[in-house]
């Protein structure tokens, strides 16, 4: 092992050691946001497989996340009682069907117009929640119970606050380190050459449009796993999820924690939900926060153009 | 008698012999902090009894339904600071935390779960747009606090969806649709429903429909347009057909949106033109100018001094209302039904805290109690009239006035006593 990959497991493990201490520490509100900055981060980080590692900018990503939630609803809607892995497997099967629909037309093209391509998408299916009333609830949303966690039989236990946060960290936690070796393996350098230069790539002899499509499923999957995980803390699926700034948001997390890096977006969507919460507490309830986000933003684009986990890179490396 | 308080003779002992010390004046300091944590506990509780009691309010403060959101506040506001004038509650203020919902069911529930864990408040008053009372009802029974409804109008909030913890001491769809369904089949017998598709829409609608159809009349068709539509005209342009009336269910702008674009496609002149009063509030009547004359709407308040109305309590809230009303709106609207409910909503919260004796949340089992079967009399609390929070389904009966709009002006044209909506209960309370 060499030094560099001591210190960033030594730093992993203090990170983890912090994320399983908050819940005993912090009040009851903060747990449940810090859960919320998890959740968000995976859908963050599912995005950058896209935009960091393959080089396609995917606006799409919350049609991934707002499938995963709706099929969790759907599980824990029709089981009774809720059944938390029926949940997963639920949301997991409609982010990627979704997704398998959504890469075999896309991924046919590039740049601008694949961004588009996956807006569109992402609409379309916002609109079918939307207006299908009987079976998504529409603009009402659908609320249910929450699962217990249970382990096939062997324990069960319904979730408090902790319990809902230490599962998430782990989910999260394995969906890093799953990820992380996937980008390191064989199929991952395809990717990151797709995203270097395309054209050498299927010149080499791979199949550029197969290795898009399995990189947009794997993202939607893990997209959609960040829906279920939502759907489970807050009892609660509304079309809003679906809408397209959700997949504008994820870009900002990413952009703004740090691109091709898979911490990074996971930083940047804790630096961006905590950044409107003091906004709000600080100027008050209709201050509107996203003038001085959006300076923010703007000022990270030009001072910071690797986002923050880059940056501290950088700044350690020096 | 000395100049300076060291020459006092009670001084002398500890000033002149040099006894404070720093060293004594950081041990008196922790004898003095733990004296205080060790006060007995009624002590204790005499002191809290100063402390005000924190109000909980969701509003649409940005977002589609802003435009009803901050009128509503202004009820909200105007009962608090008549309590507070008054001595408070059980000789507590009130305090009010609001809280903007921008219109969005899921950032509602994040900032109710805000308002229950990190401001701790003790009673919920609010809500306005119905799918996000819907979304938020859970949350309120889990946390065990008092909901009192103040907008809301969904059916589902006090039927099928009610639970122990939320109130709603303003009218429902199925009430209104008993008040106004006989002037409804007066006026044609068949009618084409266009209504907000969503929660509020969807059951106003049924209720509609059943009632017109119990009077002999017909629905022959129902156009549901999303919330917050810019152009309804792609919606609007496919009602066509034989039929008598169009009837509307919407609020806010969707409700000047619906008014000018039906005037400007003829269907308000084609066809009889009705529906929910919510379309002609006294705000939206600017906007909306001529195009809404000869409207026919149904509303549990509108700002007349006619019939039951013309009391000096009305006077005296209208009065109030309209002052703060043209603070946040330079053009001075009345008052409308949102300032009303939200300021009935809250001095009904306060009649319950008070025969109570609600002293927090651990008193909710007190409070629902003594808010079940609430009579509420013709009063400055409850300047609408008479009205009964039912026990069953914690729903009230308030008067029902039926307008029409005639020189940019509400003319009332009949007033139906609540006692005459009645609609059956039709909730299950699950076990606390």
């Amino acid at each position: 092992m060499t030094r560099h990959q001591k210190i960033y497991w030594a730093g992993f493990c203090v990170v983890m050691a912090l994320l399983i201490i908050a819940p005993l520490v912090l009040p009851e509100f903060w747990r449940r946001f810090l859960t919320e900055i998890l959740i968000w981060g995976l859908l963050a980080m599912s995005s950058d497989i896209l935009i960091g590692y393959t080089g396609m900018v995917s606006f799409g990503h919350s049609a991934f996340f707002g499938l995963g939630m709706y099929g969790a609803a759907a599980a824990l809607l029709i089981v009774s009682p809720p059944n938390l892995w029926l949940a997963i497997i639920f949301g997991l099967a409609g982010a990627g069907t979704v997704a398998l629909f959504v890469a075999y037309f896309s991924t046919r093209l590039r740049d601008i117009y694949f961004a588009i391509t996956t807006l569109i998408f992402s609409q379309i299916f916002y609109v079918i929640i939307f207006t299908w009333t009987a079976m998504t609830g529409g603009e009402n949303g659908l609320t249910f119970r929450r699962p217990a966690l249970s382990f096939f039989g062997l324990f069960s236990t319904p979730f408090d606050t902790a319990t809902l946060h230490w599962f998430v960290l782990a989910v999260v936690a394995a969906s890093y380190l799953i990820l992380r070796r996937i980008m390191q393996s064989p199929f991952g350098m395809v990717l990151q050459s797709i995203r270097e230069n395309e054209p050498r790539t299927r010149a080499i002899g791979y199949p550029v449009e197969r290795y898009k499509i399995v990189a947009v499923m794997l993202s939607g999957l893990f997209a959609g796993l960040a829906g279920v995980l939502y759907a489970i803390q807050n009892r609660f699926a509304a079309p809003d999820f679906v809408y397209f700034l959700v997949s504008g948001e994820t870009v900002i997390f990413n952009v703004m924690g740090g691109i091709g890096t898979l911490l990074g977006p996971i930083v940047g969507a804790g630096f961006f939900l905590l950044l409107r919460e003091l906004l709000g507490r600080l100027f008050g309830e209709q201050f509107p926060y996203l003038i001085p986000l959006g300076f923010i933003f703007i000022a990270m684009i030009i001072f910071l153009p690797q986002g923050l986990l880059g940056f501290a890179r950088r700044w350690l490396n020096r | 008698m000395a100049e300076k308080w060291k020459d006092e003779e009670w001084a002398k002992d500890f000033w002149y012999s040099g006894k404070v010390t720093r060293r004594r004046l950081v041990g008196w300091g922790a004898g003095a902090i733990g004296a205080a944590m060790l006060v007995p506990a009624p002590w204790r509780a005499a002191f809290g009894a100063a402390k005000a009691f924190k109000i909980g309010s969701e509003q649409p403060l940005s977002g589609a339904a802003a435009l009803g959101g901050k009128t509503a506040i202004v009820g909200l506001q105007m009962a608090v600071d008549r309590i507070n004038k008054n001595g408070g509650i059980n000789g507590r203020p009130v305090e009010l935390v609001i809280s903007d919902d921008e219109s969005k069911p899921d950032v509602a529930r994040r900032k109710t779960l805000k308002m229950v864990e990190e401001d701790q408040i003790d009673v919920h008053v609010g809500g306005f747009l119905s799918n996000i009372c819907l979304a938020c009802m859970p949350v309120w029974e889990e946390a065990k606090i008092v909901n009192m409804i103040s907008v809301c109008l969904d059916t589902t909030l006090t039927t099928t969806k009610c639970n122990r913890y939320s109130f709603r001491v303003h009218d429902y769809a199925p009430a209104q649709a008993v008040a106004f369904g006989p002037v409804l089949n007066k006026m044609g017998k068949k009618w084409h429903i266009a209504f907000a598709d969503y929660s509020w829409g969807q059951s106003t609608r049924d209720a509609y429909a059943d009632e017109i159809r119990k009077g002999g009349g017909e629905v022959v068709g129902t156009t549901g347009i999303p919330l917050g539509t810019a152009d309804m005209t792609p919606f609007l342009s496919k009602i066509q057909g034989d039929f008598d009336g169009l009837f509307g269910i919407f609020f806010g702008k969707d409700g000047i949106t619906i008014g000018n674009q039906a005037f400007d496609l003829g269907l308000t002149k084609k066809y009889k033109w009705a529906g929910d009063g919510a379309i002609a509030e006294p705000i939206n009547l600017p906007a909306l100018g001529n195009k809404i004359e000869g409207f026919v709407g149904i509303n549990r308040y509108i700002p007349v001094f006619e019939g039951p109305f013309d009391t000096t309590h009305h006077r005296k809230f209208f009065d109030d209302a309209k002052a703060r009303l043209a603070k946040i709106d330079p053009t001075g609207p009345l008052p409308d039904r949102y300032v009303q409910s939200n300021f009935e909503a809250m001095n009904a919260l306060k009649v319950g805290m008070e025969k109570s004796k609600f002293e927090g949340r651990k008193d909710t089992m007190k409070l629902i109690e003594s808010l079940e079967g609430l009579e509420m009399k013709l009063s400055d609390d409850f300047f609408t009239g008479d009205k009964v929070l039912r026990k069953e389904d914690h729903q009230a009966f308030p008067l029902e006035v039926i307008f029409e709009i005639k020189g940019g002006k509400h003319r009332i044209t009949e007033t139906i006593p609540g006692a005459k909506t009645i609609f059956p209960p039709a909730c299950k309370f699950s076990a606390a």
